[in-house]
This record gives C-alpha cells, sequence and structure tokens, in this order.
C-alpha cells in the first residue's frame, strides 16, 4: 500500500479524548488540506503522523510500513520558525542535506544548500542568522530545510499562521510552485494543517474537515478547481464562493453543536 | 506643476520632531555614562585618604595610606607577577577541567532521565558541601601541593557549572527537541548540534559561578600550603605585619578577578551573539 493510510486511529491525554477513530487514506502526491477549529487535534493528528507522539489505538503507515517515531522520509514544518538560532541559514539547511546524504562532504551539502535557499528566494539571507531575517524569510528557511531532508510526505502545521497576509499569500504560492514543479513520481504528498477556509481550498486537492471535542473527520471532499490555480480569479468565481460558503456552515455547524454539548 | 512637485516634495518632507531624541555625539555618551562609576571610585579613595591620612586616627600601621600601598604595589610587581604565574598555573587546569568534565556530564546527566535519576540525589548532597572543607584531605592524600590545589579549585568549580548545564539540557525549547527529532538527530550528534548550544547561554552562567568559586578557593589553598601565588603573599606579609604590602595583594588580587571575569563576559559574548 502506497501513500499514507490512517486506520481507526484514536488519542488522549488522560481521560481526555483528543481524536477518535481516524480514518484517512492519502495516496502518494495529493496535496491535503487539515481544516479544523482550533483544539480540533489537527495538529496532534501531524504529530502523530510524524511520529512525535504514538497513538493511543489504531494504526499509522507511510507507504506500507508502519510509523513508529520520526523519520526522515516525513518532513515538518511548523508554525513557530523552527531553525535552529544559533546556525547560521545555510549551515540549518546543510543540516538537513547532510541527513539526506550522509555521505556527502560539508562543502558539497553547503553548495546545495544554498541551491534550496535560491528555490525559496533566499538567496540575500544564506550567511545570515534566524534572528537577523524577517518571520516570513525564517518560514521560507523551514521550507527550504524540509526540501532539503528530501521528504517524499511534507506534513505542515499552520505554516503561514504567524505571517501578515502578504508574506503569507506569497509564500503559499511558493509552496504551490514547488509541488507543482514535482511530475507524478517526484511530486510530494502534503498534508496542510490550517483554520484558514480560503487558504485550504487555494492550495488543497482535498479538504478534510476535523470536528472538535474529541476530533474527529466530519467532512471529506475534493477540491474540484483545475491546478495552476490563478489566486484573484479563483477567488471571485462563484464556483470557489460555493465551495467556501458550504465548508464555513460545516464548521460552524460542529462549532455549534460543541457549544449545545459543552 | 511645479507648485505641485514642491507641495508634493513637502508632504514627504516630515518637520522636524519634538520629541526626537538629540543626538549627541556617540564619544560623549560613553563619557557620560562613566561618570557617575567614575566619581563613586573618587568617593571611595578620598575616604580611604581621609582614614588613614587625613584624620588624626594615630596613622593606625594596620591601615596604610594609598602613596605607601601604590609604592608597595610597584615595588612587588615582579613578586606579584610571578605569584600569579604560579596561581594561575593552579587555576587554569582546575577550572577547564571542570568546566569540560561539568558540561559532559551535566549534558548527559540533562538530557538522559536513567542517568539523571542515577546521578541527581547523590549531586544533591554532594553539591552543597563546601569545597573547602576537603582542604586538608585534598593535602594528605594527593602527592603535592599543586595537585591537591587544582584538586579543590577542579571541585569549587565543577558543582555549579555541572548543575547549570543540567539545568540548560532541561531548558531546552520542545520545538528544538521536535525538530531535531524530525532531522533524524540521535545521540551525540544530537548533543553537539542542539542540546550544547541551546544550553550555553546556561553553561556561561555556570561556568562564572564557578570562576568566582575557584579564585575562593585558590586563596583557601594557598593559605594552607603554597610557597608561591596571590593568597600566598597576602598571607606571607601579614605575617610580618607589612600591611602596605598586604593591602597592595589584596587590590592586585582583586585586579586579577576582574580581568579574568571580563575575558569569560568577552567569551560568552562573542559565542552567544545569537542570543538576543
Amino acid at each position: 500500500m502506497s501513500g499514507l493510510i490512517l486506520d481507526d486511529v484514536g488519542f488522549a491525554y488522560g481521560d481526555n479524548a483528543i481524536l477518535e477513530r481516524i480514518a484517512l487514506s492519502v495516496p502518494p502526491g495529493q496535496f491535503v488540506s487539515l481544516l479544523g477549529a482550533s483544539g480540533s487535534g489537527k495538529s496532534t493528528l501531524l504529530r502523530l503522523i510524524a511520529g512525535l507522539q504514538s497513538p493511543r489505538r489504531g494504526r499509522l503507515a507511510w507507504n506500507g510500513a508502519q510509523i513508529a517515531g520520526p523519520g526522515i522520509e516525513r518532513g515538518v514544518v511548523f508554525q513557530d520558525y523552527a531553525l535552529f538560532p544559533w546556525l547560521s541559514m545555510v549551515d540549518n539547511i546543510a543540516l538537513a542535506v547532510g541527513k539526506a546524504k550522509p555521505h556527502s562532504g560539508k562543502h558539497e551539502r553547503r553548495e546545495e544548500a544554498q541551491d534550496y535557499l535560491r528555490k525559496v528566494g533566499l538567496e540575500a539571507a544564506i550567511g545570515k542568522y534566524p534572528f537577523e531575517v524577517s518571520g516570513g524569510m525564517q518560514q521560507r528557511g523551514a521550507i527550504a530545510r524540509a526540501l532539503a531532508l528530501g521528504s517524499p510526505l511534507l506534513l505542515m502545521d499552520e505554516p503561514f499562521g504567524a505571517l501578515d497576509p502578504v508574506n503569507r499569500a506569497r509564500l503559499q504560492d511558493l509552496l504551490l510552485e514547488i509541488w507543482e514543479d514535482g511530475d507524478g513520481k517526484t511530486r510530494k504528498t502534503i498534508v496542510f494543517v490550517t483554520h484558514d477556509v480560503d487558504e485550504a481550498l487555494y492550495l488543497g486537492d482535498r479538504v478534510v474537515i476535523l470536528g472538535s471535542a474529541p476530533g474527529r473527520i466530519i467532512a471529506d471532499s475534493d477540491v474540484p478547481f483545475a491546478r495552476h490555480r490563478e489566486r484573484r480569479s479563483l477567488f471571485c468565481s462563484a464556483a470557489f464562493q460555493h465551495k467556501r460558503e458550504a465548508i464555513a456552515e460545516t464548521l460552524a455547524a460542529d462549532m455549534l453543536e460543541h457549544l449545545a454539548t459543552a | 506643476m511645479n507648485d505641485n512637485a514642491a507641495i508634493a516634495g513637502d508632504a514627504l518632507t516630515l518637520p522636524p520632531a519634538d520629541n526626537a531624541p538629540a543626538t549627541r555625539p556617540a564619544l560623549l555618551d560613553r563619557i557620560l555614562g562613566w561618570r557617575d562609576p567614575v566619581l563613586f571610585f573618587a568617593a571611595l579613595f578620598l575616604a580611604w585618604m581621609l582614614a588613614s591620612q587625613w584624620l588624626p586616627l594615630g596613622q593606625n600601621p594596620l591601615l596604610p595610606t594609598p602613596a605607601r600601598t601604590f609604592a608597595a604595589l610597584l615595588d612587588s610587581l615582579p613578586e606579584l607577577w610571578r605569584g600569579t604565574i604560579s596561581s594561575l598555573l593552579i587555576l587554569v587546569p582546575g577550572f577547564l577541567s571542570a568546566t569540560v568534565l561539568g558540561v559532559v556530564a551535566g549534558l548527559w546527566a540533562g538530557s538522559s532521565p536513567r542517568v539523571g535519576n542515577a546521578v541527581f540525589p547523590f549531586a544533591r548532597v554532594a553539591a552543597p558541601i563546601p569545597p573547602s572543607v576537603y582542604c586538608p584531605y585534598a593535602i594528605a592524600i594527593l602527592p603535592s601541593f599543586q595537585l591537591s590545589a587544582i584538586f579543590l579549585v577542579f571541585v569549587g568549580a565543577f558543582w555549579p557549572i555541572f548543575q547549570n548545564t543540567v539545568a540548560g539540557a532541561h531548558a531546552l525549547e520542545a520545538r528544538h527537541r521536535d525538530n531535531a527529532r524530525i532531522l533524524g538527530l540521535a545521540g551525540f550528534e544530537y548533543q553537539r548540534r542542539v542540546v550544547f548550544p541551546a544550553a550555553l547561554p546556561h553553561i556561561f552562567a555556570g561556568m562564572a559561578v564557578g570562576l568566582g568559586f575557584s579564585f575562593i578557593l585558590l586563596t583557601v589553598a594557598e593559605l594552607f600550603g603554597a610557597n608561591a601565588g596571590l593568597g600566598r603573599f597576602v598571607q606571607y606579609y601579614a605575617d610580618f605585619a607589612d600591611y602596605p604590602r598586604m593591602v597592595a595583594g589584596i587590590l592586585y588580587t582583586g585586579l586579577v578577578t576582574f580581568t579574568a571575569m571580563t575575558v569569560l563576559e568577552a567569551l560568552r559574548r562573542r559565542v552567544l551573539f545569537w542570543v538576543r
């Protein structure tokens, strides 16, 4: 079985159920937006896939192999700029290159790291330290590092959540550009966690919605818009508005239900 | 057309703000910053003059005048310099070995729950023992005075460095730990690339405390059995009631300690440039 498989996954802190009966199958190369209100457990679900935490029940597998811990075939980009502050941008990326290519030399790693930084538009920041660049640039660096790791599966936990709207749009476009760059075999599988409906629809092939308390999948639908999406015309189209409305309603209904039972 | 350009130009030029800080030359600023410390030193010096020279206190021999003290200091500089070398030959090996072992042991105990669990109860008992009480025993069991003094300095510096390194390893941010795991960093590489640099602010704090203890134990050890060194110098001239030289020795020791602390602080700033 290739791709990502989640089978009856459950997670809890003590008696507090966080995730319940999560079943999901993501074919290779698909871009899945995982949408949900805060507290719906979507970050926890991503951490389970990353192997940073273990499920209470059920099983997770990537390309047929059970997920038992972190692995470089599953790269992660977190919301808080997670580059190591004591390493320069290029050394941060070179660390990942070294993991992807353990037999490469120091010089080769830095060369390749610079290529990745250029790819995300950071040629001017190669020798700088994370504290010397903006949040948007740090997040570009985090994406470069995930790319440098060469992971076929990319897990992104609200990676643009802390950015201003202009930077957020730029990085969404950059991510799509990088993802669409890959062909059938090299195209990355992406699980992208967000609470922004527009972002989920603009980026994803498919939107999976998590309901709250405990987190469970309450909707799972394909995004019908053709690729090479153009932001402005897409956002103005009636089809987009319609889809957006439907998703917002699903989220609102879940929230009301949650309030009623709480 | 020209009018428009003039208006546009005006709009772009902001009037000087009233609350803008006055632009003072940087040099003057620095000099002004030194004014109060210098005044305080001057006041202390005046008080010394007053007590030792100007007030009729009977010219107490226990309180030498500044002039006699500085004359003694100048006269003793070659001896003090030899004493400094002798002291540093104890201080540097003791402090450096305490730093290396304290950091390695601290990182190990701080990031492995099992090792930490085994070691911490012992550390809690052993660390608070005042290192000076080992002095007679160290002199008894180690073959030379130099070795026993190095050992004392080591014990004094080790515990603060060890404890701060452990605290630094424990304070590792969850996101750095997560990222290290995502990147597949483990074992020695994880320690070297992630835990050690993240703990450096704590390590330097421990080194500063440890360096202070090192000097205390160095001089304590020298009071016991040295034939050279800074503590020995002070003790020797006190025995002969040569108080100008004794006070000169105290001032000189202060200067050496201050220099060592300054060097450590400069190193800290250099290494920890990424800490804001």
